[in-house]
């Protein structure tokens, strides 16, 4: 099972209610967030429509919200150098 | 004088044009990035769409009717149609949010 993994790199702010409606459906609120979704027709052509707005990649697992939460947490603590 | 009653330009009452009629070479750079950046997307799209066997109406429209980044003239990459220029053509940078819209055909004729 492969998916499309989805980033918002541009604001749809300002785009026409249909980009914005298909960028809801996708399930894309503000920039850099991400979402898996399987490889289906559907799903590409809402990637279609809002092509200018976001990256796309095909991946073979999903991640999960927490997965993608704790990925792009930054390294928390500190290191005392010698 | 400073601040926002210097003596300006625009202030002075002449006419000037805040937006150049043509794109810079940072600009045009930019736009090429952003056709390329399509492209590829376009493409994983469609690879991936093929592995599983299927295909989709707007990606068949899209490769049979759009020129690719590199198939594309300067003329159309930099420039777009317009009804009242003198010449039918303007600047692509006068496009409202022409960083985030694809304009890459030209009218029949044109």
């Amino acid at each position: 099972m492969s998916y499309f993994k989805i980033t918002l790199i541009r604001s749809g702010i300002g785009m026409t209610k249909r980009q914005n409606g298909v960028l809801a459906s996708l399930g894309l609120r503000k920039r850099m967030q991400t979402v898996y979704h399987r490889v289906s027709p559907d799903v590409a052509g809402k990637i279609m429509k809002v092509k200018e707005l976001v990256a796309v990649s095909e991946r073979e697992r999903a991640e999960s919200r927490a997965e993608i939460h704790k990925r792009r947490q930054p390294p928390c603590g500190f290191v005392v150098e010698a | 004088m400073f601040g926002a009653f210097r003596p300006s330009q625009p202030l002075l009452g002449g006419l000037l044009w805040k937006i150049p009629w043509r794109m810079s070479a940072p600009q045009k750079y930019r736009q090429r990035k952003r056709l390329q950046r399509i492209d590829r997307l376009v493409n994983c799209v469609d690879n991936a769409l093929k592995k599983q066997g299927m295909t989709v109406a707007a990606i068949e429209e899209w490769k049979a009717s759009m020129p690719t980044e590199a198939e594309m003239e300067p003329r159309d990459k930099y420039t777009i149609f317009a009804r009242n220029e003198r010449g039918y053509r303007k600047g692509g940078h006068k496009v409202p949010k022409w960083t985030r819209v694809s304009q890459r055909v030209n009218p029949p004729g044109f």
